[in-house]
């Protein structure tokens, strides 16, 4: 057994969440509040992954109309032109400007899908008890939380397009539906993210049994037989 | 203590936390997201109209995602592929109509691009230099279903529900008719040119066109169209004509039909119907010739100022024209003799019979015999020449005459031959000149003085004979006969300055070089010019429309 593998739930403390300070909790079951800042203690978030399994269908079920709807509606002199996402990217490598397509490419297409795909393997792997790869586990999950607030780029774009390109009866962009559920895609695969917990990642990555927690002195303890690594 | 003991080794119960297997709320979002997407696509679907093709010859502008098809102004579709046909020579449009429009989409719906179009006769389109070509729309009969469409050409001209009858021309040539020229009956504008293509045959055009109601019920089986483009000048032997039918006529061109009155009573036209195209009025409302006879004629004489076309009058009334004129080597004497040949339209005259001679008439119409009877008493009997003569002082132009000299030779007609000659004789004053010099010559040579002389003599003799009657005349005699030598010389000064007054009036109008005719020659130069620059305009900016607001492109070496 070595140390440095030790999850802080098999040492029967708990950090916290917020102020990240280690702390022993009242019980695994109830832990408390944390002494420093007073956020409520979790050892593991509740129900982390159903409520991400939940997020990550949503987020994939609107991917299906974000990048089938158009997101923007061209209206220029007379004649209207839907922009889907992926039209946007064919239209830009057709007119010559490869790089900007690969940038909505990127940024619109391959970033939201490689987020829930990265979630779904990440919550495949700990379901499934997978021991090996913690540490690239956990710098994929980073990455995927750290990418999020980048995603809404398109959607930015869309709406200062909007907001700009209004020159009636010349020229008006107006959105389109298809923009409403990339944002939405963006949100859900954000939550998801948070609502994932990474620590079980390493709850199955180390081979240690989670053992119970000796109740400090002087505090009630309630045991439970089995703990909720 | 072996109770405690065995209740010792008593198996312990365990304490199982039943896991909280309750579906959490959460899973609402992807419940909510699945509804909201499949709700769209269900509606999506169920909006969905048919999707149809549609064949052209060229894509003119269509553009995938960016056309539209309208009808009265309204989409009621958008183009999603544009493609070449399999064997590449045609434009495969596919279209996905709206669901609401799909019940327009039957057999016999048209469609058509609509690009701007500028002709002289209108602007139409101009919505389409803005917002691109678009596909019209022309709404079918049928009611069955169709899916693939051989688009038009060119559009319609008839807009949608418009009440009227579509006509077909044959026409030797276009001429300067376009699509959408005017069609003019009694100078209003009933309708317009539709279009026009090669007959089959190569051999000439047929022109179609929409006579609008309440003008279509003007248009039966026997109706004449004839050319109003531009202005019509003819000079004949009847003088010069001018006429126009309007400003867009002359600029576009256009036509104008007619129902002559002897053909009133024909029932209406059938759509087999093909109507010929005629180059005036005169010729289109001319009635047909039931029975016609051609003659030759020659003559010694110059044949300067006889045309084609010319008319052959019988005492002064038409009764035929002049089909050609040429020249003739004269089997006999080899001399080189004018050669004129004239079609006679017997009809014509007899129909001028008083009433009463109606039957005499009808059996010299009906008979070929019983005319060629009549027309051999005429030449033989009466002396019916053919003879030249000047129809117009002014142009000059010459017609043939038939009158009658009783006292020529005789002669006969050939009716053997195809085209039987009826004798002429020299025109008395084959020209104006000869004319007028001849007339002033005879009035130069009258003996003025003597015919002075002779009435004073005769004066004389009638007052020796009054005096012995009565005394009073004599006193009138005296005071009146100077007087009358007066009036006499006064008389003749007249008629010399009259003389003097016509020579000049002769070299005003007649010789080539006489100013009049140089200005009318220079007018119609100037007609003829303007005509040309007109056409050149018109040619460029049916090649380049888009001039009109870009100004013409600077040529390229
Ligand atoms: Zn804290």
């Amino acid at each position: 057994m070595k140390t440095s593998e030790i999850t802080a739930a098999q040492a029967g403390l708990i950090g916290c969440n917020t102020c990240s300070l280690l702390t022993h909790p009242v019980s695994m079951e109830h832990p408390g509040h944390c002494p420093r800042c007073g956020a409520k203690l979790e050892s593991r978030r509740p129900n982390s992954i159903q409520y991400t399994w939940a997020l990550v269908i949503a987020a994939t079920i609107c991917y299906i109309p974000a990048n089938l709807l158009p997101v923007m509606n061209t209206t220029a002199l007379g004649s209207s032109e839907a922009d889907t996402i992926m039209g946007g990217v064919i239209y830009l490598y057709t007119s010559g400007s490869w790089p900007l397509a690969l940038i909505v490419l990127i940024a619109s297409v391959m970033v939201p899908l490689g987020k829930l795909i990265a979630l779904a393997y990440l919550l495949i792997t700990v379901q499934r008890g997978v021991k090996g790869g913690v540490r690239e586990r956990t710098r994929l999950y980073r990455m995927v939380e750290f990418i999020g607030r980048w995603s809404m780029l398109d959607v930015f774009v869309d709406t200062f397009t909007v907001a700009m390109v209004q020159l009636k009866p010349l020229m008006s962009v107006e959105p389109g539906l298809g923009v409403v559920f990339f944002a939405a895609v963006v949100v859900l695969t954000m939550l998801a993210a948070v609502t994932f917990d990474p620590r079980l990642i390493w709850d199955s990555g180390t081979e240690i049994e989670v053992r119970p927690v000796a109740a400090p002195k002087g505090h009630p303890s309630v045991l439970n037989e089995k703990s909720h690594a | 203590m072996p109770e405690s003991t065995l209740h010792a080794e008593l198996p312990r119960a365990t304490l199982v936390t039943k896991k909280h297997r309750r579906i959490s709320v959460i899973w609402l979002i992807p419940i909510l997201a699945a509804v909201v997407a499949l709700g769209i696509a269900v509606q999506r679907i169920l909006s969905e109209g048919p999707t149809i093709t549609i064949i052209l010859k060229a894509a003119q502008g269509i553009e995938a995602g960016k056309t539209f098809i309208k009808y009265k102004d309204v989409n009621i579709g958008q183009v999603t592929a544009v493609q070449l046909s399999d064997d590449y020579s045609k434009v495969k449009v596919t279209a996905k109509i709206t669901k609401s429009a799909a019940g327009l989409i039957v057999e016999d719906a048209q469609f058509w691009v609509v690009a701007p179009r500028i002709t002289l006769s209108g602007v139409s389109g101009l919505g389409t230099l803005l917002s691109g070509n678009y596909i019209g729309f022309g709404v079918g009969k049928s009611s069955r279903a169709q899916r693939e469409f051989a688009g038009l050409d060119v559009p319609p001209a008839v807009a949608d529900g418009q009440h009227g009858i579509q006509l077909t021309l044959k026409a030797a040539k276009l001429g300067s008719l376009g699509i959408g020229a005017p069609v003019y009956y009694r100078s209003l504008e009933a309708g317009e040119v539709t279009g026009y293509n090669l007959a089959a045959d190569g051999q000439s055009i047929e022109v179609n066109l929409f006579v609008r109601a309440p003008y279509d019920k003007f248009v039966n089986a026997e109706t004449r169209f004839w050319n109003v483009s531009g202005m019509n000048v003819s000079l004949g032997a009847d003088g010069v004509q001018l006429h126009t039918e309007s400003l867009v006529a002359i600029i576009a061109g256009g036509l104008a039909f007619d129902t002559p009155s002897f053909a009133d009573g024909a029932g209406p036209p059938t759509g087999s119907t093909v109507f010929s195209l005629f180059d005036d009025q005169a010729s289109a409302m001319k009635k047909p010739e039931a029975n016609s006879q051609h003659f030759v004629l020659y003559f010694h004489e110059s044949l300067r100022g006889l045309s084609v076309g010319a008319p052959v009058t019988l005492l002064g009334l038409p009764g035929g024209e002049v089909t050609d004129v040429g020249l003739d080597i004269d089997p006999k004497t080899q001399a080189l003799r004018g050669r004129v040949e004239i079609v006679a339209y017997p009809d014509r005259l007899i129909g001028r019979l008083g009433e009463q001679q109606l039957a005499i008439g009808q059996t010299l119409a009906e008979s070929n015999q019983e005319r060629h009877a009549f027309f051999d008493h005429l030449v033989e009997q009466m002396g019916m020449r053919a003879q030249l003569q000047s129809g117009s002082l002014i142009t000059g132009q010459l017609f043939v005459a038939l009158d009658f000299f009783p006292d020529v030779k005789k002669a006969q007609i050939d009716w053997n031959l195809t085209k039987p000659e009826i004798p002429s004789i020299p025109s008395p004053l084959p020209n104006l000149e000869a004319k007028l010099g001849s007339i002033l010559t005879k009035l130069d040579s009258v003996q003025y003085e003597a015919i002075g002389a002779d009435l004073r003599k005769l004066l004389n003799s009638s007052d020796q004979v009054m005096q012995d009657i009565d005394q009073a005349l004599i006193h009138f005699d005296k005071s009146i006969t100077p007087e009358m030598k007066i009036a006499i010389e006064a008389f003749r000064k007249a008629t010399l300055s009259a003389n003097k007054m016509m020579q000049s009036t002769d070299a005003a109008l007649l010789s080539p070089d006489a100013p009049v005719q140089q200005e009318l020659r220079d007018a119609m130069q100037e007609i003829t010019r303007t005509a040309r620059a007109l056409r050149v305009l018109t040619d460029y900016l049916e090649r380049h429309p888009e001039s009109l607001l870009r100004g013409k492109p600077e040529e390229k070496n």
